[in-house]
């Protein structure tokens, strides 16, 4: 179970010096201090929080999905309205 | 008033929370990525080893890390969480070496209940969404698109309120996750759920695990052709599929951290709480697991990661010690351990306390930590500056001088120390026994000062006076050939190489010979039309033996002026600007740049790159070393070359990572400095100093200094008494080998030289040591080590008993002559106005120390104050006591002699859960709370009412993004008091992430000046990842955020330093002030630490 441990390259740490371990690895990188203007990522990169909740996405699926199926019935009743003016409750049952 | 405060940091953070492996920064190369809480490095695995290649500040604290390859992609892409929920992917672009962002947002949501077990952040192995645990009930989703493109997040509502791990499952048509969880009764469980990306909903996942071990907390994946995930717990550890089932019992231990060593998934590396390292193996027959194994491999520090690198080397990330690399040897060593410590890296983390002292009592101050956690505990002495470690001394006065000379050319060794005095010339030498004794060299002149001196080619030296330049054998020391100075002119300065001597007499002679064997040509003489200040001719091209550049500073015109050689033609001539002449000039090259040093009468030096081709001088900058001229000597210590700066305040510059570095060396004044490199000595300086010549090796160059003393236990309060020289800790040491996890706790001695323990004073069972002060007591010369302790019972959620221990130290002994038992943890001690002033739990409460009958003393309860709901932390200055509570923010208190009373005067109203608190000055106090914060508050004592002066009010606010643990006043530099800041008060702090910072109290000029300095760097700096440094460095807590103020970055205004010259004049602009000028008072900030 030990031993046959995997190598992607036989050339690393072949020639690896060990330090003696008393005495700590001095190395230290360069700090990187970018100037340059692609530390901010492309604007439809950008994600921003989620303006709806769960439940209300789930009641604009909900909405969505009647209306679908009222087009498919009839053009005759028109539930969005009146679900859009139930919106604020809804939120407010959010967190029970 | 130290309202205006400037925070930087003299040792970055060092606490390796995660590490990564894969194909970062190309196709072919192998990087180890690690996070350091604040930081991240990437190294490239090479053949010789790790390579730094970049250190990377990140503007949040790094919550979740992972590499992770989008389709099509060839390279690895990092993706990073930060715990203030803001996220990016970063990618690195090889051909300018930049890292770019590909992706940024905030994940946080205006609702939600933050998790307690910790941020998840998780990609799924076929990168179709990343998934993010942030708050209770919430699985965030931010899918991918077919081109690797994010696409807008969702939340999903997630039944499990206790997660423990989340994990993706490998080898699923829909991106499945893996829940371990607990439920309310306490019980552990595991569930699976696919996400369904269309819907934005879970679907019930192909299996689930109940009743799983109590201590389960990580889960591994496993990846195809296996694939099924790892559960692992205290005592047992499972595997699970949807087809199979397999556990294993474990020896009781707690798993932090896992690397995967086959990409095949079948065998990984386990590391537990007490630092032992085992290898887990899945058997497995045709793609079926048939088992688990597990085997232990040795002991490391204890891990908070493991990256399995390549070639059976092993980094292992840790928090509580040193980071190290290890490899895995195929057969045990003699202790019966397969693991082999290759490195070790330092981490000062989590510094639990530290104190300020002058070991060395050279008038700067050394920190002293207490360092790690369990096994990997430790005391780390760090140092700024470089010391000289003193070999032997004379006293001499009257030192003008210093040169070392070989007796042969190609000696590897100097023999002979030059010294010359106002009026005469000595030569020491190394005697056969090694002993350095006086000489005489017979060719040399004795009866006058020596100009300079140098080694010749063909066995000869070269002596210039102020008449001659003389030739001398090094075999014979006779006299070879003479060189006299023009009639009526004398030698004013000279230097010289193995081949060449320049000298300038008075009239603006410019003299250049050449040396032959036994000859002295005279080659070239011109007349410039101001004396000549200094000169230098060292060579820096390939040529070893001979300069094609002489450098020479000029009087009047106040000028530096390269000449070629041999035919003297002034090639460039540079105006220093001011009234103070050059009075040392160097050519010197550092990592393939060449620079002309040039050191001005007043302290300060002047620094240009010089291309050698052409004599051009660029890229000047200046910096104030000292308030003395300077003289200005290579010397090579460790195979490089570096120059000392003689002056009032004694600096070595080098260079690092192609940027000119100034240390500070820890010696008061050295006028002059030669290297002195003898069998006996090697490697060695001769300095002169305060009517002294040292022999002594120099540390190895760099800034800070850090020697470790390992302690094998944890010291968890530190204080140092000079009068016995000793240091008294409070420690614990956790008992391993015992069924059940005892720990005992101690108050221990130690010699502050040797860091020996030498005395031990062992606490009762379950009482542990809380606080450690060093003080003596009204009407008593004697000093005492007191130390608070509380009796931390299982059953007890507070402590209800504590001690107040005193002992006196007596022949290396600690004697306990007195104790007072509490009603409470004794959290902090303080001598005040000849007394004890003890923080127990709620209470501040202040002993008197009283003679009895006997001649021995007790303490004396005199009063006390109630009303705090721990007070944690106690400052006292004068009558006043700042006292820092649990979660009530600052208070202050002041102690009335008369009433023999303690009251309350005024309070911080805000909600602060302290850490930490230091008092900067009468009105203004420093606070520290566990949101990473800082704030200052201010005492109102001209406030119109009751009510206003009995608020604090708070006026610096700034987010460190470091949990500090302690603050003292000190300075790890040596403070000169007639330079700059010399006279700027300092504070240090050490934090759980091993940072040692300085908060400086700035003048308010000087603050508005910097803060100008930091808004122009914002917008010349970017945060990688898009990340913004005004919202990193903005005051946030559950409750507000809100700009920093009163608080400036200094990291950021140093680095202004490391920007190219274009950017540096786009800010010196927009400020209307010289760049020159911007980068002495930047330089100038960072001789604070």
């Amino acid at each position: 179970m030990l031993g046959s441990w995997p190598s992607l390259d036989p050339h690393n740490f072949s020639q690896f010096k060990p330090n003696d371990p008393s005495n700590p690895s001095k190395m230290t990188p360069v700090t990187y201090n970018p100037t340059h203007d692609r530390t901010l990522s492309p604007p439809d990169q950008v994600i921003v929080p989620e303006e709806k909740n769960i439940l209300l996405r789930h009641f604009y699926q909900q909405a969505e999905e009647k209306l679908q199926m009222g087009a498919k019935r009839a053009l005759s009743d028109n539930p969005t309205p009146e679900r859009a003016s139930k919106l604020p409750r809804a939120s407010a049952s959010d967190n029970v | 008033m130290s309202i205006w405060n400037y925070v930087v940091t003299a040792h970055k953070p060092t606490n390796v929370t995660h590490s990564c492996v894969g194909n970062f920064t190309s196709q072919q190369e192998l990087n180890l990525i690690i996070a350091k809480c604040t930081r991240i490095e990437i190294h490239l695995l090479s053949p010789q080893g790790l390579q730094p290649m970049l250190d990377v500040p990140i503007y949040g604290r790094i919550a979740t890390l992972e590499l992770f390859r989008p389709h099509g992609e060839t390279q690895d892409l990092l993706f990073i969480a930060t715990e203030r929920y803001k996220f990016c992917v970063l990618q690195w672009d090889s051909e300018t070496g930049e890292v770019i962002t590909r992706a940024m947002g905030d994940v946080s949501d205006r609702i939600g209940r933050p998790t307690d077990n910790g941020q998840i952040g998780i990609v799924d192995p076929d990168c179709r969404l990343i998934g993010l645990h942030l708050y209770d009930g919430l699985f965030k989703v931010i899918p991918f698109d077919n081109k690797g493109q994010l696409k807008e997040a969702f939340n999903i509502r997630l039944e499990e309120l206790q997660v423990l791990d989340i994990k993706f499952l490998y080898g699923c048509p829909k991106p499945t996750i893996v829940v371990l969880y607990q439920d309310n009764k306490d019980a552990r469980h595991m569930k699976t759920y696919e996400v369904n990306l269309k819907d934005k909903d879970f679907v019930e996942g192909p299996w689930s695990q109940n009743n799983l071990d109590n201590g389960a907390d990580l889960l591994i994946p496993v990846p195809p052709p296996l694939c099924g995930v790892l559960i692992i717990g205290e005592e047992t550890i499972v595997y699970s599929s949807a087809s199979s089932f397999k556990a294993i019992p474990i020896r009781p231990s707690i798993t932090r951290a896992y690397g995967r060593v086959d990409a095949d998934g079948s065998r990984y590396l386990l590391g537990d709480h007490n630092g032992l390292l085992h290898l887990l193996v899945i058997t497995h027959e045709k793609e079926k697991v048939t088992g688990l194994k597990i085997e232990l491999l040795g002991e490391t520090s204890i891990a908070s990661s493991i990256s399995y690198l390549d070639n059976a080397v092993v980094f292992v990330g840790s928090s509580y010690g040193d980071s190290q690399l290890i490899k895995l040897n195929l057969q045990p060593d003699a202790k019966g351990s397969y693991v082999e410590v290759l490195e070790r890296y330092v981490n000062l983390g989590p510094i639990v306390d530290f104190c300020v002292v002058d070991l060395e009592r050279q008038g700067q101050g050394q920190v002293v930590t207490c360092s790690g956690a369990y096994k990997d505990g430790s005391l780390r002495i760090v140092r700024n500056g470089i010391g000289i470690n003193e070999q032997a001394s004379v006293e001499l006065q009257g030192i003008k001088g210093m040169w070392s000379l070989r007796s042969a050319t190609d000696d590897p060794y100097d023999t002979f120390l030059v010294v010359s005095f106002i009026n005469e010339t000595r030569i020491l030498a190394m005697n056969i026994e090694d002993e350095l004794e006086e000489t005489e060299i017979e060719g040399f002149c004795s009866n006058v000062q020596t100009l300079f001196c140098h080694d010749a080619a063909y066995d000869q030296l070269v002596q210039v006076t102020s008449s001659t330049v003389r030739l001398v054998s090094a075999t014979t020391r006779e006299l070879h050939n003479e060189w006299f100075a023009p009639e009526g002119y004398s030698i004013n300065v000279a230097t010289a190489n193995v081949t060449q001597v320049l000298l300038a007499t008075g009239g603006g002679h410019l003299i250049y010979l050449e040396i032959g064997d036994g000859v002295l040509r005279e080659v070239k003489h011109t007349q410039l039309e101001y004396d000549i200040s200094c000169l230098d001719i060292n060579p820096i091209g390939d040529n070893k033996n001979h300069s094609q550049l002489a450098a020479v500073g000029m009087w009047t015109d106040i000028s530096v002026r390269i000449f070629s050689l041999p035919d003297l033609n002034l090639i460039t001539k540079e105006h220093l600007g001011g009234e103070i002449i050059p009075r040392s000039v160097l050519l010197c090259a550092f990592e393939g740049i060449s620079y002309l040093l040039c050191a001005l009468g007043d302290g300060h030096l002047l620094n240009f790159v010089l291309t050698t081709s052409n004599g051009a001088l660029s890229d000047r900058k200046k910096v104030s070393l000292g308030t003395q001229p300077i003289t200005l000597r290579t010397f090579s210590s460790k195979n490089a070359t570096h120059v000392f700066a003689a002056s009032d305040r004694p600096t070595v510059i080098y260079s690092s990572n192609k940027k000119l570095l100034y240390s500070n060396v820890n010696l008061k004044e050295v006028s002059y400095m030669c290297p002195f490199n003898t069998a006996a000595f090697p490697d060695s300086l001769a300095i002169a100093k305060e009517g002294e010549l040292t022999i002594g090796t120099i540390d190895d160059i760099q800034k800070l200094h850090i020697r470790s003393i390992p302690l094998g236990e944890h010291a968890r309060r530190i204080c140092h008494q000079e009068q016995t020289r000793t240091f008294a800790i409070c420690s614990l040491k956790y008992n391993q080998s015992a069924a059940d996890d005892s720990e005992m706790h101690f108050v221990r001695l130690l010699d502050d030289q040797t860091f020996d323990f030498i005395s031990t004073y062992p606490l009762d069972q379950f009482e542990c040591g809380c606080s450690v002060l060093s003080c003596s007591f009204s009407d008593d010369n004697n000093v005492y080590y007191c130390v608070g302790t509380a009796y931390v019972m299982p059953e007890e959620n507070e402590p209800t008993k504590g001690r107040v221990l005193i002992f006196i130290v007596e022949d290396g002994k600690l004697q306990l002559i007195a104790e007072k038992e509490t009603k409470g943890a004794v959290y902090s001690l303080n001598a005040f106005n000849g007394k004890l002033l003890a923080a127990i739990n709620q209470k501040i409460q202040l002993y008197k120390w009283m003679p009895r009958d006997d001649g021995s003393h007790e303490l004396q309860s005199e009063c006390g104050h109630h009303g705090h709901i721990l007070a944690l932390y106690v400052q006292t200055r004068g009558d006043f006591i700042v006292v820092g509570d649990l979660m009530k923010s600052i208070s202050l208190l002041i102690y009335k002699h008369e009433e023999g009373a303690i009251e309350e005067r005024a309070r911080d109203y805000n909600a602060n859960w302290m850490s930490a608190v230091e008092i900067l000055d009468d009105d203004i106090y420093l606070g520290a709370e566990n949101n990473f914060n800082l704030f200052t508050v201010r005492k109102n004592s001209e406030g119109a009412t009751d009510e206003e002066r009995g608020r604090l009010e708070v006026v610096g606010e700034y987010h460190l993004g470091e949990f500090v643990n302690r603050f003292r006043h000190g300075s790890l530099v040596m403070r000169l008091p007639d330079s700059d800041v010399g006279q700027i008060p300092t504070v240090i702090f050490g934090t759980v992430n091993g940072v040692i910072g300085v908060i400086a109290s700035l003048p308010h000029e000087q603050y508005v000046f910097l803060e100008k300095l930091q808004m122009n760097m914002r917008k010349v700096i970017k945060g990688v990842g898009g990340l913004s440094h005004e919202q990193w460095r903005s005051f946030y807590n559950e409750k507000k955020t809100v700009d920093a103020k009163s608080f400036l970055d200094g990291d950021l205004i140093e680095s202004f330093l490391d920007l190219n010259r274009n950017r540096m004049e786009e800010i010196s602009k927009s400020m209307n002030v010289a760049v020159d000028e911007l980068m002495k008072r930047v330089e100038e900030l960072t001789r604070l630490h």
